[in-house]
């Protein structure tokens, strides 16, 4: 950390006043997504090419922008400069306070948006050919753009409102992708347990933002030295003293995490992301495996300032333990369950949560830069991975029961191969695969911890299951006999070379985080990226490359024995089930954790919603039906008045007009008279309301 | 009399004055054999260009406006709340001028695009008027164009009824309203609008107290009636019902905004005025039967007479607009209704430009948004032929568009967010509870919250006919082009301005150098 101090202090930072062009012009990446997203809700259904173009090429120009940000952050940081330009506006004034958002180009936000961009018109062109039977497919790409437009939003917001907007704008889309399919009832049912579950953790973060605000009186993040993530205001809250003991920091910093949790599907709101597998699978892709569920990370590592505040070399905050144990705990829990789930996507999900509990551990142990290291190298694989399951389901004619396919290395060779990359990411081989590096990375730093070794302990065990269930996955689906219905068949190029694309970068990207040459990690906390061959002698690391290599070995090498070339039909009991029954219904049965939330929250949900109903029927209905029923009448007797009074002079005016033969202007005279004898009486009445009450 | 500088005042009147005679020219003479739709296309283009004009010529008044030089009074302001309101008067013209191309009311666009353009020449002169007579003057050029616009559908029966009624109760408040004047210029001995102010103050005005009461009175009649408000908005209802569409989007945004850009500068005189004798005297309201000197003043009598329009407009508009079946009637409580809102705010009108810039924020895109439900209105009229609920049936089966349009445009009218009409609800009533935290500011904010809620009722009426019910004809409605442009445009700026508050709220403000 000292070392670290000293590094950064040779950068110059950044110039603040005049942000470059294309800081300047980086709204552009968010709205491009957003307003095709508008142009194509306005286009009919069978407008399917349209449609597609529009969010292909917006996301496409997206990324060239985030690239030549990316550029433009990585060319000042070669010339030591740490870049952080913002461009802030104020979006509204009430009174003397202003509402302020802007957004930052730094190198956390170049390196998201471009993975984000990247990733995402992958699975966009991919999804071209997945939903290419799907009769609304333009209503799919609609709200695919909108997502990117949002997710892209969060990455870039400089104000933790508009941060906040864009989060939420997230949750919408991913409500209503989730719930896609929405006259399948679990796929309606699952949009909505995603969207109500991440609205619990959104509530805390909500008030954090707010907490934030009174304690800075600002909502940006960067600002010239008055933002709320520079060193004035966090002085200001670590000195500000709040409930239970707690600084203002870290109990702001706690609330915000759990808007984190929530969106990241953490322990203990972890139970939707599973059942978000309702959604069509480049949606689980996307989503619920690269961006999305990622954006909990992002914030983590967004306000890492404030997580960290008054950290002392060496040490540790309340913020960063309590980001640590959720995360190492969530790796294991999550390891755990997927170990005997069946679906192939369920098995992915679960392997997602745990994955993102990895990447909180990254946080909330060495940094920034470790977690988000482990983000990025993820989004890879496990979009890839995604996409292969979605190749196979595909393939096998919409089936997502692992036993009931086998085989597939001979019919899909292409996807075999991609999935076969992508799941050695995700145990962490050794050497050439991403996953190694970046697990290693936590590893290291969980190792390092001088507080607690359990962490690690938890974080090797979930490493060894991760091996072990990704094996079971593989076992099922490519090897031994094919045991579905029908033929399988490879899927189009449009869903395949996107595979292959991501299967490179599944396993180039360690490149750029190997010890010997660090350039991410320095990149992100601008410090000079120094090759240096002898980091790969140093022991501490030999040894954690054999912890990896003996987790990877142990995991696989189970997972081979128990299933390996074996083709169980699927009425037969899992290999795992006759070892240990107990364990495996348990860990089927996702350890009770929606059992759980069914007694105890949502039981008592359902007797606050009935005492809520019985006020609202008996008691609030009654004061509402008084008012409404006031308000009635004295409509019908202004009614009244308009019918009998105004319209009966009128009558009478013309019934006496008509008698006096007037025939020609009976209609006008009539109602006019009385109009203007109510404009006298009017005149009248105010007069001597004034007199009235001037008397006095 | 300096007139080459009375000329210059004058410039943006006389751009539209000048454009209004090269329509008739045009219109009369080069395109006699044409089309009608080529003429109404050429009329309102020419139109258009004359608010362009006008607004072009606008940088050239002079500051400080137009001073008479032998006794100092002004007549004319530039600048500040005159200037905004004139530039708004001048896009809403520009706007409605529009609407006109796709229809086909009359015979005589030459001659309905010139009396536009010559009402809004009376409203630029209201917008800027700064003394009783000129204010008179710009009064009556509006109305009297605006009874002819409402007559403009000479085949029409109800056009021509709705026009009497109209001109017959204009008629009346003007009277009113010259009256009420009279007895003002008899108290204070100026037409000076701040000498009135300051005449008032002096002891020899308090003796004329009940003079000074109907005076006031007399002049609220008048005023109200042009803003329709309760209870001298009887003629609204036929007048919208009867007008042409685009003579009633005319009659519901410009003639507003001119109108209610007076009662600001009229609020402004007056506590600008009070603010001034302030630390002077003390002021007390109310006859002393002590025979102490008593000081009346312009500003408390008004409040009170404001502050009792407003109550009965929000009421009475908001519940009349309830059992209407006529979306044009509807439309016209609404009015009554939304004109009680700004009352509210001018009578606690405050010392700084805050109220001023809340109300001419909440005008402004009163007027815009109405513009663009008449649009709705019309073309839904022409395709049924009614303008009944029952016709907007199914309008969201029939054109989505359309029904997508007035949805956003009733939804800001109620005060939704983000819609613009949102951000104006909140400025005038935060606007009014800056000025004072008194029982009665804080309940009539109460009642106006309340009020808004009743609206949202029956807009969502009409919504509810437009999305949920089934339409009687399933045919498609066809959106002529202009429209549907100007249509878009309204929506898009109603969604635009409320996601991004801050920009009219910045442009209104830099009027009044920045706040």
């Amino acid at each position: 950390m000292l070392i670290q101090e000293e590094l950064t202090a040779a950068f110059h930072p950044g110039m603040q006043a005049c942000a470059s062009t294309v800081a300047q012009y980086l709204w552009l990446i968010p709205a491009m997504p957003m307003v095709a997203s508008g142009i194509i809700a306005l286009l009919k259904q069978p407008r399917r090419k349209p449609a597609a173009a529009l969010a292909i090429g917006s996301l496409g120009l997206s990324l060239l922008v985030a690239l030549a940000a990316f550029a433009h952050v990585v060319s000042d940081w070669t010339q030591h400069i740490a870049v952080r330009e913002t461009v802030n506006f104020t979006w509204m004034q009430v009174g003397a306070s202003h509402v302020e958002l802007g957004w930052v180009l730094d190198p956390l936000s170049a390196v998201m948006m471009v993975m984000v961009c990247f990733v995402g018109l992958l699975i966009f062109i991919y999804s071209v050919g997945y939903m290419a039977h799907d009769e609304n497919f333009t209503r799919f790409f609609c709200f695919l753009a909108l997502f990117a437009g949002a997710m892209l939003g969060v990455v870039i917001a400089n104000s933790i409102l508009l941060l906040f907007m864009c989060w939420e704008l997230v949750g919408l889309t991913s409500y209503l992708l989730i719930g896609f399919w929405y006259h399948k009832p679990s796929a309606a049912a699952a949009a909505k347990k995603a969207f109500v579950t991440t609205r619990v953790g959104d509530i805390f973060f909500l008030l954090g933002m707010v907490w934030l605000f009174a304690q800075t009186g600002t909502l940006l993040f960067y600002n010239s030295g008055t933002g709320s993530l520079e060193p004035l205001a966090l002085g200001g809250m670590l000195a500000t003293p709040s409930a239970l003991g707690l600084t203002a920091a870290s109990a702001i910093a706690l609330l915000i995490f759990a808007g984190a949790v929530g969106k990241s599907g953490q322990l203990p709101l972890h139970v939707w992301l599973p059942d978000a597998m309702e959604g069509p699978t480049p949606v689980s892709a996307l989503i619920h495996a690269a961006t999305m569920v990622a954006a909990g990370v992002y914030l983590v590592a967004r306000v890492y300032p404030l997580m960290s505040a008054g950290l002392a070399p060496g040490g540790t905050t309340l913020a960063l333990s309590v980001v640590t144990w959720v995360g190492a705990a969530t790796a294991l829990f999550a390891a755990l369950i997927a170990v005997a789930q069946n679906d192939i996507k369920r098995i992915l999900a679960y392997s997602t949560v745990s994955q993102l509990g990895y990447m909180m551990a990254g946080l909330g142990l060495g940094g920034v830069a470790v977690g988000m290291f482990h983000l990025i190298t993820h989004a890879f694989f496990k979009a890839l991975l995604f996409m292969g399951a979605g190749s196979v389901i595909h393939g096998c004619h919409e089936e997502q029961d692992v036993r009931k396919m086998g085989g597939l290395r001979k019919e899909m060779k292409l996807t075999f191969l991609t999935y076969a990359a992508g799941m050695l990411a995700l145990c962490g081989v050794p050497i050439f695969f991403s996953g190694f590096w970046s697990k290693d990375a936590i590893l290291e730093a969980a190792h390092g911890w001088p507080f607690s070794q359990v962490p690690y302990a938890m974080l090797v065990f979930g490493a060894v299951l991760t091996a072990f269930y990704m094996t079971r996955q593989v076992s099922y689906v490519f090897f031994g006999e094919w045991r579905g219905h029908g033929h399988a068949h490879e899927s189009p190029a449009v869903m395949t070379v996107p595979l292959a694309i991501l299967a490179f970068f599944a396993m180039a990207l360690g490149l750029i985080g190997t010890p010997a040459w660090p350039w991410f990690r320095a990149f992100l906390d601008s410090r000079v990226a120094e090759l240096d061959m002898h980091a790969f002698a140093e022991p501490a690391w030999l040894m954690l490359l054999g912890t990896s290599t003996v987790i990877v070995v142990v995991g696989i090498g189970a997972g081979w024995l128990l299933y390996g070339n074996k083709s169980p039909a699927a009425e037969e009991p899992d290999a795992l089930e006759r070892a240990l029954p107990p364990v495996w219904v348990a860990l089927r049965d996702r350890l009770y954790a929606d059992e759980l939330y069914g007694v105890t929250v949502i039981a008592f949900y359902d007797w606050w919603a009935r005492v809520a109903d019985w006020l609202d029927r008996f008691v609030w209905g009654g004061v509402v039906a008084a008012v409404a029923w006031l308000f009635r009448g004295w409509a019908q007797v202004n009614r009244l008045i308009d019918v009998h009074g105004v319209n009966g002079g009128f009558d009478k005016g013309c019934d006496e007009l008509a008698a006096g033969g007037g025939l020609i202007s009976r209609v006008q005279s009539g109602r006019v008279q009385s109009y203007l004898r109510l404009l006298a009486v009017a005149v009248v009445l105010l007069a001597a309301i004034l007199f009235w009450s001037s008397r006095g | 009399m300096n007139y080459a500088e009375l000329f210059r005042v004058m410039l943006p009147e006389t751009a539209l004055e000048i454009a209004a005679l090269v329509v008739l020219v045009v219109d009369l003479g080069f395109l006699r054999k044409a089309a009608l739709n080529v003429r109404a296309g050429a009329a309102a283009l020419l139109g258009v260009v004359g608010c362009a004009a006008a607004l072009w010529v606008m940088p050239l008044q002079p500051l400080g406006g137009y001073i008479y030089p032998s006794t100092g009074e002004a007549l004319l302001a530039t600048g500040g709340t005159a200037a905004a309101a004139q530039i708004g008067i001048l896009a809403l013209t520009a706007l409605t001028l529009l609407l006109l191309v796709d229809t086909e009311f009359t015979q005589h666009v030459g001659e309905y695009v010139a009396v536009i353009l010559m009402a809004a020449a009376g409203g630029l002169i209201i917008a800027a008027a700064q003394d009783l007579l000129v204010i008179f003057i710009g009064l009556e050029l509006l109305s009297l164009g605006l009874y002819i616009l409402t007559a403009f559908a000479k085949r029409s029966g109800a056009s021509a009824e709705s026009a009497l009624k109209y001109y017959l109760f204009g008629g009346m408040s003007a009277a009113f309203l010259l009256f009420g004047f009279s007895y003002l210029y008899g108290i204070t001995g100026s037409t000076d609008l701040h000498r009135i102010m300051l005449g008032l103050y002096m002891p020899n005005a308090a003796a004329a107290s009940p003079l000074l009461y109907m005076a006031l009175v007399m002049i609220a009649a008048g005023l109200g009636f042009k803003v329709a408000a309760a209870p001298f908005h009887l003629w609204v209802a036929d007048t919208y019902e009867g007008a042409p569409a685009p003579a009633a989007a005319f009659i519901a945004s410009v003639s507003k905004v001119a109108s209610f850009a007076l009662l600001i500068s009229i609020g402004a005189a007056a506590v600008h005025v009070f603010d001034g004798m302030h630390g002077k005297v003390e002021v007390i309201t109310g006859f002393h039967l002590n025979s102490q000197p008593v000081y009346l003043g312009f500003r408390n009598v008004w409040l009170e007479l404001l502050m009792v329009l407003a109550a009965v407009s929000m009421v009475v508009g908001n519940l009349a607009a309830l059992a209407q079946i006529s979306v044009r009637r509807l439309v016209a409580y609404s009015a009554v209704a939304h004109a009680g809102y700004i009352l509210l705010g001018l009578a606690f009108f405050s010392y700084t430009p805050l109220s001023a810039a809340a109300i001419l924020y909440y005008v402004l895109t009163y007027g815009l948004t109405t513009i663009g439900a008449f649009g709705v209105v019309a073309v839904v009229e022409r395709a049924t032929g009614s303008d009944r609920l029952e016709a907007f049936s199914g309008l969201h089966q029939r054109s989505p568009l359309l029904a997508a349009v007035l949805l956003v445009l009733f939804l800001s009218l109620a005060g939704i967010p983000p819609l613009v009409g949102f951000w104006a609800k909140f400025n005038l009533f935060a606007a009014v509870l800056s000025v004072s935290r008194s029982g009665a500011a804080v309940g009539l904010v109460a009642l106006a919250v309340a009020m808004s809620a009743v609206s949202l009722f029956y807009y969502l009426q009409v919504m509810k006919r437009a999305y949920v019910l089934a339409p009687a004809d399933e045919t498609k409605i066809a959106l002529p082009p202009v429209t549907l442009v100007l249509l878009a445009f309204i929506a898009l700026s109603v969604v635009a301005l409320g996601c991004f508050p801050d920009l009219l709220r910045s442009w209104i403000a830099a009027f009044y150098g920045g706040m």
